[in-house]
């Protein structure tokens, strides 16, 4: 048998991808990386922040090259009714020095800077150029890719071809879509001079905030987040799929939404809108996640279902270059050995549970489903800002309430149990602590 | 004496787009080339003086030896841009010797205006010299000067031995874009739509607001919409009572084709876009999301989208 | 052989609305739909004539991207002409001329997205002594050497020509360039590309850039019978119009908005 053109065809030039084929190119493997984009990230979106320590194996002292737009250095969570917020705001200089736990930067710059990378490394990077199915050798083995402009042939084929992944689909390893465990994602990018964003967030120089909301998508399970860039502002929200089109409401008017909310209209009001954009996030956690190792076949990144979307979190970006390194390891593993069967790639998903990218992903196995719940999206919100507008509305000469009756008082007015508070916060504690 | 005159290309007693606003930029001074150029220079209003010669078909190569002659004393040259002028000008200033300022809003004999980049930034340059511009058609309009022009034949010498493109006939324009042209409302669409299936929506909510449905070069160019469907200077010349705008940032060889609407309603992500300067009404929001909305409210089916 | 000229363009720039500062990005330049269209039109006038392509740009070091595509798509040789971008016409069309000796037939975008002036075709002519055909919409190949093709004046009329090499055309941006196969692709990451010095390019600087703004127009006089009427009638208040107005709405609101303007407006019922 004639040595295919490639040890490996990594198809997808995101995150996954890219980290992907910069460990097989640095192992010394024949890597292509095939985008079907005109440049890494010129049709990808998301929120807008990367967490760092994932890179630190990868591309020691990655801040010094990463493109930067600011560094987050406070962090707010925000939970919004209609016409009340409340905020725990976090602010450390720690992220604002070495080794800098995470900052904006745009997907073009940053795909193109790690698929850059892969290439620096030895990989070859195909782009304008879409796979369009897998190549499979009489055994019906998958010996890798077709695309748009002819095939190529490959020991393995590694899938980072984003949410929905047709490669995973086609090799049979997705059990098909499922819109309860899909979430969109839409966002706008707000112009501003770069001194009024370091007036209305309280920042200077290259720092820069991260807010996630809860209590803003009305009637539809989601969250939403702003955050600073260099010279704009990102604001975005994430809806439940299915409980979105039960609303036969437009996306985009959540943002507007958004927008308008009198605890963030200071913020973002004014500004010019530069780009608009939708993406759907897989938003299932660890018990959703889809087969992902087949016969000469790795799956990696949100094709894999490794986005955690829970409300408050939204990170991708951080799994999906942990698990596509894995799955460059184990790739060159496998090649190494002569075994790229489903058996001789099992280690994948044992390399994945040791490292955090399955541990964060175990652990907050409930959180999808806890965030995205009635109470947690509708009554706690209300619950507590009632609680601290009793505690601190002034209303002299009347006594001030106490804590306890504040509560008891908020309690009243909501619909909730005392027992499902219980027991929510129970789950809460083992979900994210 | 003049220090300016415009050269026109005339095909059988027609004037191209342009051709008395060059005039005008040109104070009144014309040098016709072609066939039919003395009636033609009766069409001209913006006219004083024209020269008149008849030279047969277009033929940019001869021509520009031909013609160099004529205007060689004459500091500067004004063409219009249209597709004749594009054609000469380049080959009348390689001719010449002279610098070429092609596509400009404004000429003068000291001064020249040009528009970049599809309309959306603007170069002024000093002219130290002799020059040829090109003057894009719809830019100033014209007033009628009152005296009729003097019309004068030249006698201007063809060369031999040059080798030119053959013309073979001249094709009136299609019907099928006489419905456009003729239409008095017209809902157009432009890049911002950002792809075919707006565009197949926006021709049913044309049609629901009993409209015309139109389209700029750039999302012609792209296939989202008909080629007979741009709207500009050297697409489709139109001339409604109602024009809607969505996603056109309002290039000026894309307005000069609009003749003069009594309302314009633009949409577009870009408060300052000129187009939105334009308008009576001007909305910024999304196009596409707005398209999907009066599609709605017009009971048009969203299928397309 | 069969030229084809494409030009290293900002595809989707970025002016800045105060200073006229255009933003440009390596990533999102490239050939023009037009320039695209011309290498198309260049490969398939090589096919029937059995010809070879020669791709050329007069730019800096980073336009041989364009020619990297065009070898990819089926380019025979590329050659680039060092030039500083936003180099005038006359010295990139020079520059051109000079790579393409005893050219048969050099295929140009109608013209490009920065200058868009539509003169480089032109001046190529100019320079190689060439018939010019320029504007096209349709080219058909007759027997090697001749084309019939049509071309689009103004205000809708169009032109049939037919032009004999040696000939320079310029195509609108409607013929789709060919999906280059992926050896194509490979093979033309490191294939050479000539490089050749460009002219000397004369000193014409603009005095001033801004954004556009339209110039004022003159109207011609209205025609009414008094002058009253006729100072009404330039004055626009004959017409219903509303005093400009500009709104941010969300696209729902928006809608309701247009259609509420149409109505007051009387273009539609209700
Ligand atoms: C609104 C929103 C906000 C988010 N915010 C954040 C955030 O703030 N922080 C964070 O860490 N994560 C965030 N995420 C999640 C994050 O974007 C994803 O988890 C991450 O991009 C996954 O990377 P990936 O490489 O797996 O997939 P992708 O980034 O989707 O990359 C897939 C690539 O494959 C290419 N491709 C697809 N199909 C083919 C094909 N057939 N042939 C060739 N190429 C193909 C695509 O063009 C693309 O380049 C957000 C997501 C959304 C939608
Ligand atoms: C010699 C010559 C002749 C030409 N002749 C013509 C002609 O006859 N007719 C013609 O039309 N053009 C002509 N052009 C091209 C012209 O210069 C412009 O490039 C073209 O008109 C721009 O088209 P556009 O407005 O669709 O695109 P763009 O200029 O790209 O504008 C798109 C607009 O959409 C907005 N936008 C983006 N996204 C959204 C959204 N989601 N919602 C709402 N708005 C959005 C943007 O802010 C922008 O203002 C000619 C050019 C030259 C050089
Ligand atoms: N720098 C350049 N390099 C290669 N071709 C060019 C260049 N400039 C212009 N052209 C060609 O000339 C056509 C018209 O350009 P322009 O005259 O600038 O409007 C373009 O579509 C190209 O085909």
């Amino acid at each position: 048998m004639p040595a295919p053109d490639w040890d490996v065809v990594v198809v997808g030039a995101g995150p996954a991808g890219a980290s992907a084929a910069l460990v097989l190119a640095r192992a010394g493997r024949r890597v292509a990386l095939v985008e079907r984009g005109p440049f890494p990230g010129s049709k990808n979106m998301y929120g807008g922040v990367v967490y760092g320590r994932m890179l630190d194996d990868l591309v020691p002292r990655w801040w010094e090259q990463v493109p930067l737009q600011r560094w987050i250095t406070r962090r707010q969570t925000m939970v919004l009714t209609a016409g009340q917020a409340l905020s725990i705001d976090y602010r450390t200089d720690a992220w604002g020095r070495e080794p800098y736990n995470g900052c904006t930067t745009f997907r073009p710059d940053f795909d193109g800077w790690l698929a850059g990378l892969a290439e620096e490394a030895g990989a070859t990077l195909v782009c304008g150029t879409t796979v369009t199915g897998l190549r499979r050798d009489g055994a019906g083995r998958i010996d890798g890719v077709r695309t748009d402009r002819g095939d190529m042939g490959a020991g393995l084929v590694i899938a980072c071809d984003g949410v929905n992944s047709f490669l995973a689909k086609e090799a049979g390893l997705h059990g098909g879509d499922d819109p309860d465990h899909v979430t969109l994602g839409v966002k706008e990018v707000l112009a501003f001079p770069r001194h009024v964003i370091d007036e209305r967030f309280g920042v200077r120089g290259d720092d820069g905030v991260d807010i996630e909301i809860l209590g803003c998508t009305g009637a539809v399970p989601g969250g939403g987040f702003v955050y600073t860039n260099a010279e704009s502002v990102s604001v975005g929200v994430v809806l439940q799929l299915s409980a979105l089109a039960a609303s036969r409401l437009r996306p985009e008017t959540f943002i507007a939404d958004l927008k308008a909310h009198p605890a963030l209209a200071p913020l973002v009001e004014g500004g010019d809108v530069k780009e608009y954009s939708a993406h759907l996030i897989p938003e299932g956690g660890y018990d959703h996640m889809p087969d992902i190792v087949g016969d000469g076949l790795l799956v990696a990144g949100d094709a894999a279902g490794l986005c955690l979307a829970a409300g408050i979190w939204l990170e991708g970006v951080n799994f999906a270059i942990g698990s596509g390194a894995a799955a460059g390891e184990t790739a060159h593993e496998a090649l190494a050995a002569g075994d790229t069967s489903t058996r001789g790639l099992k280690g994948y998903r044992r390399r994945l549970s040791s490292s955090f990218v399955l541990k964060d992903h175990r652990k907050l196995r409930r959180a999808p489903h806890f965030v995205l719940s009635d109470r947690v999206q509708n009554h706690y919100p209300q619950l507590a800002c009632d609680l601290v507008e009793q505690l601190f509305t002034v209303e002299n000469p009347r006594p001030k309430k106490g804590g306890i009756a504040a509560a008891r008082a908020a309690l009243r007015h909501s619909d909730l149990r005392l027992r499902e508070i219980a027991r929510d916060a129970w789950t809460a504690l083992r979900t994210f602590t | 004496m003049n220090p300016m005159v415009a050269v026109v290309v005339v095909r059988d007693g027609e004037l191209p787009a342009g051709a008395d606003e060059a005039v005008a930029e040109a104070g009144g001074d014309a040098l016709l080339a072609g066939t039919g150029t003395e009636a033609a220079a009766k069409d001209l209003v913006a006219c004083r003086h024209a020269r008149c010669a008849e030279i047969g078909p277009f033929a940019a190569g001869a021509w520009a030896q031909a013609l160099a002659p004529l205007v060689a004393g004459i500091r500067v040259v004004v063409l219009p841009a249209s597709p004749d002028g594009r054609d000469l000008a380049p080959r009348l200033a390689h001719a010449l010797g002279r610098p070429l300022l092609a596509g400009a809003t404004e000429v003068a004999a000291d001064r020249v205006v040009l528009v970049r980049r599809g309309g959306l930034v603007s170069e002024t340059h000093a002219l130290d010299g002799p020059a040829v511009a090109t003057l894009v058609p719809g830019v100033r309009g014209v007033e009628p000067v009152a005296e009729g022009a003097t019309v004068e034949p030249v006698e201007a010498g063809l060369p031999s031995g040059t080798h030119d493109t053959t013309v073979v006939a001249t094709v009136p324009p299609d019907p099928s874009t006489v419905e456009l042209a003729d239409a008095r409302r017209i809902v157009a669409g432009g890049a911002g739509l950002g792809g075919p299936e707006p565009f197949a929506l926006l021709e049913q909510v044309a049609v629901a607001l009993g409209a015309a449905f139109g389209a700029t070069r750039v999302a012609s160019d792209v296939g989202w919409a008909p080629h007979d469907r741009y709207i500009g200077t050297t697409g489709v010349a139109v001339d409604p009572d109602l024009y809607v705008a969505l996603g056109i940032s309002g290039a000026v060889q894309h307005v000069t084709g609009l003749g003069q609407p009594d309302h314009v309603i633009a949409v577009n992500t870009d408060a300052s876009a000129p187009m939105m300067a334009m308008a009576d009404l001007a909305v910024v929001t999304d196009a596409r999301a707005l398209l999907r909305a009066l599609a709605d409210r017009l009971g048009v089916s969203d299928a397309g989208a | 052989m069969i030229g084809a000229c494409l030009k290293w363009v900002e595809r989707r720039p970025e002016v800045d609305p105060l200073t006229g500062d255009v933003g440009t990005d390596p990533r999102t330049s490239g050939a023009s739909e037009a320039d695209q269209a011309a290498l198309e039109w260049a490969l398939r006038l090589a096919e029937a004539w059995d010809d070879d392509v020669v791709a050329v740009t007069a730019g800096p070091a980073g336009a041989e991207a364009v020619l990297r595509e065009a070898l990819a798509a089926g380019a025979a040789r590329a050659v680039r002409v060092d030039l500083p971008a936003g180099a005038p016409s006359e010295a990139v069309a020079a520059g051109l001329a000079g790579a393409l000796p005893g050219a048969d037939v050099v295929v140009c975008g109608d013209w490009s997205l920065d200058r868009g002036s539509g003169a480089v075709p032109a001046f190529v002519a100019a320079h190689l002594g060439a018939a010019q055909a320029l504007g096209l919409v349709e080219i058909a190949p007759g027997e090697a050497g001749h084309v019939d093709a049509e071309r689009r004046l103004d205000g809708g009329r169009r032109e049939r020509v037919a032009a004999a090499a040696p000939m320079v055309l310029s195509v609108e941006g409607r013929l789709r360039l060919r999906r280059a196969p992926l050896e194509g692709v490979l093979a033309a990451r490191d294939a050479a590309i000539a490089v050749r010095p460009g002219p000397p390019v004369p000193e014409h600087l603009p005095v001033r850039t801004a954004p556009y703004r339209p110039r004022a127009r003159v109207l011609p006089a209205p025609r009414a019978a008094s002058a009253r009427e006729r100072v009404l009638a330039l004055s626009g208040a004959l017409v219903d119009r509303t005093p400009p107005e500009q709104v941010v709405l969300d696209p729902e609101a928006a809608a309701d908005r247009i259609l509420a303007q149409l109505r007051a407006w009387g273009y539609l019922d209700r």
